[in-house]
């Protein structure tokens, strides 16, 4: 069995909301409360769920791009909440982040040899010019781009070619963990296959480990070991994906993967039509968090919060009904 | 099919004049749309789906652009010809439209009844009172709950689910015949838009109006389309019905848009990318459009443009080599090699 690479324990993020002239806390958005994971060695870990359950929020709080309120970070066995700025610095060097958005986190005045360049000198891994430009252009050429574009800015390139800069940069300085956070959704359909099956090239070449956060259930399917399902703020299922698609327990898994529309026009499907909207976060509502929308709720549901558990075979869920 | 067609577009042109050049945003498209059928239109950014229907619209913003050429019948008339008076009262009435992002498309400084009851009583010979009463009812009918509440709400009060009912009950308070959902689900959460689809099936079948549903996603294409035209860069690839599309498709494009998604029920250990990207509409290449990305290019696929001809009963293919195609597929074989990592 491989070791954990990473390991999330109650990890808590709190975002105040101020009101008022002075600027007083009146509530929080509780945007990841009390979530628990382990990443192995080598395996991509998916993390989906809709708009504000806490997906993205959870990527950013491992880096520490977002202060934790509470919980722990354990990265190859050492804590990293507690690490000073340049130490941190230092660990980034084997964690490193791809953003969704490729037209936004490329910056438009840096060519692209400056910005897969730039983490190469923050970490001082090129002794000179010559090296670092050596550097780069391989990197290029592993994500499929010609050491031709290396003096050209973002502008000139495609989504795609643009989300391959972005793996170019985080690959620069040879990490070990990559989060991509939504990495394809702002590509097109043909295009999203391209970077999806770079990831897995090259998660085979460098022997990488992934944490790939999506709201896209089949391509979380089709890239992840293992899938943690998430809903407002909390883990409800985690497991095999194999086990979560043929026998998902927890009934919003359930219900997301029925309302997944299928390219087969012949499957007509039972679908579970989710009442209503996703609460508000400020305002969980009490007990287990779906309730209000849930099928199958009954009596404990609305008053006790069920506990994440074991249900065999490293399916974790959180469900009354399975206790029943 | 013997029936009339409700829509019938043919040879339709719309291009753009910038300053870079000519964008042939839609450049020959055909296609028709029969009564009581959804017809779903697919195909990437920039291939011009929207700009069709926009052009049935006729909301394509003049200048820079322009319908250059061809027809639009709906109901014996040619809507790229009528006064802006006439297309006025088509407008709204008769055709109407829903959009991807309900939020820019709903006035904020309007509550959602004012707005309902604007396209109401612009189109109906109601007064105020009776309008409300039919907003209500209208809003009740999409499913919002508190119709009599939620009618004197400010569009920023309702989630996005909500905003997209709400577009849909302005659409259909004066009962189209047709209606145009561009991407009307793709900023939604996947079980939120279960439940739009669901919502429009249902209406579509009390009303017995058409749809004309654009989307990139083949999901939603199959989910709720009777017929199905495949574009890519201004034109159409393949027509047929949804059934036929997803069992045999003929044309290169589709076949990788359908092995490009990963699906559910099937593993497989790579997808089958389509290389490179959409040329850009100032610089289409010569000969068959999809030539740069396309692995059975070869000799005529690069002089001269395919038309799109008549493959089997009712399925219509614009390649010059689909029969090849043809072969592969009963070998099984994959056709989009793998470029892999690059050493």
């Amino acid at each position: 069995m491989a070791e954990n690479l990473l390991e999330v324990k109650n990890l808590k993020k709190y975002f105040p909301v101020k009101a008022g002239i002075f600027k007083k806390t009146v509530a929080h958005v509780k945007a990841v409360d009390d979530i628990s994971f382990a990443v192995k060695e080598g395996e991509t870990l998916g993390l989906v769920g809709e708009s504000g359950c806490g997906k993205s929020t959870t990527g950013r709080t491992i880096l520490r791009l977002l202060e934790a309120t509470a919980g722990e970070v354990i990265f190859e066995g050492k804590s990293v909440m507690d690490l000073d700025k340049k130490a941190m610095r230092a660990i980034r060097r084997d964690m490193q982040i791809i953003f969704q958005d490729p037209y936004a986190s490329l910056n438009p005045r840096m060519t692209v040899a400056d910005i897969v360049g730039e983490p190469l000198d923050i970490h001082k891994l090129a002794k000179n010019k010559k090296e670092r430009n050596e550097k780069v252009r391989e990197i290029l050429e592993n994500v499929g781009l010609g050491a031709e574009y290396m003096h050209r800015y973002p502008h000139e390139f495609s989504g795609g070619q643009r989300q391959r800069i972005g793996v170019a940069r985080a690959l620069a300085v040879d990490p070990k963990l990559i989060i991509a956070d939504e990495p394809v959704s702002a590509l097109d359909v043909s295009v999203q296959a391209q970077v999806v099956n770079l990831l897995q090239d090259l998660q085979k070449e460098y022997g990488l480990t992934y944490l790939f956060i999506a709201h896209d259930l089949s391509v979380v399917k089709h890239i992840s070991d293992r899938v943690a399902v998430m809903y407002l703020g909390k883990i409800v299922e985690l497991t095999d994906k194999h086990e979560l698609y043929s026998n998902p327990k927890h009934p919003y898994t359930q219900s997301l993967l029925s309302a997944i529309p299928e390219a087969d026009p012949k499957k007509k499907k039972n679908r579970i039509v989710l009442e209503g909207d996703v609460p508000s976060p400020v305002d969980p509502p009490s007990g287990c968090r779906f309730h209000p929308r849930c099928p199958k709720a009954f009596e404990p549901c609305s008053v006790k919060e069920p506990e994440f558990k074991e249900y065999g075979d490293g399916h974790f869920a959180a469900c009354h009904l399975l206790d029943k | 099919m013997n029936k009339q067609a409700l829509v019938e577009v043919k040879n339709l042109k719309t291009y753009f004049y910038t300053e870079e050049g000519i964008v042939k945003a839609v450049d020959g498209v055909d296609y028709e749309i029969y009564p009581g059928e959804t017809l779903g239109i697919v195909g990437e950014s920039g291939c011009g789906k929207s700009v069709t229907s926009l052009s049935i619209m006729r909301l394509v913003e003049s200048p820079p652009g322009r319908i250059e050429a061809g027809e639009i019948n709906f109901q014996g008339k040619d809507l790229t010809k009528i006064s802006e008076k006439e297309m006025r009262k088509i407008r709204g009435n008769d055709i109407s439209m829903i959009f991807q992002e309900p939020m820019t498309s709903l006035n904020p400084v309007y509550t959602v009844g004012d707005q309902i009851i604007e396209a109401i009583m612009l189109h109906k010979d109601v007064n105020r009172k009776e309008a409300r009463k039919q907003a209500i009812d209208m809003l009740k009918k999409v499913g919002i709950p508190l119709p009599e509440q939620r009618v004197d709400e400010y569009p920023h009060q309702l989630s996005g689910g909500m905003r997209q009912r709400v577009m849909i009950a302005m659409a259909l308070s004066c009962d189209p015949k047709l209606l145009i959902a561009d991407e009307p689900t793709t900023a939604l959460d996947v079980t939120i838009q279960a439940q739009i689809l669901e919502l429009m099936n249902s209406l579509k079948e009390s009303y017995g109006m058409s749809i004309m549903m654009i989307t990139h996603d083949l999901g939603v294409i199959a989910e709720v389309s009777d017929r199905v035209a495949v574009m890519y860069a201004g034109k159409v690839v393949e027509y047929t019905d949804v059934d036929t599309l997803f069992d045999d498709p003929k044309h290169p494009y589709t076949w990788g848009l359908m092995n490009s998604i990963p699906k559910l029920d099937k593993d497989v250990d790579r997808l089958e990318a389509i290389p490179g990207s959409v040329p850009s509409p100032l610089n289409f290449p010569k000969g068959c459009k999809f030539n740069t990305r396309c692995p059975l290019a070869e000799g005529k696929c690069y002089d001269e443009e395919p038309p799109l001809e008549e493959a089997a009963a009712g399925h219509k293919v614009r390649c010059w080599r689909y029969k090849d195609l043809e072969e592969i597929k009963k070998r099984g074989e994959r056709i989009y090699e793998d470029r892999g990592v690059q050493k």
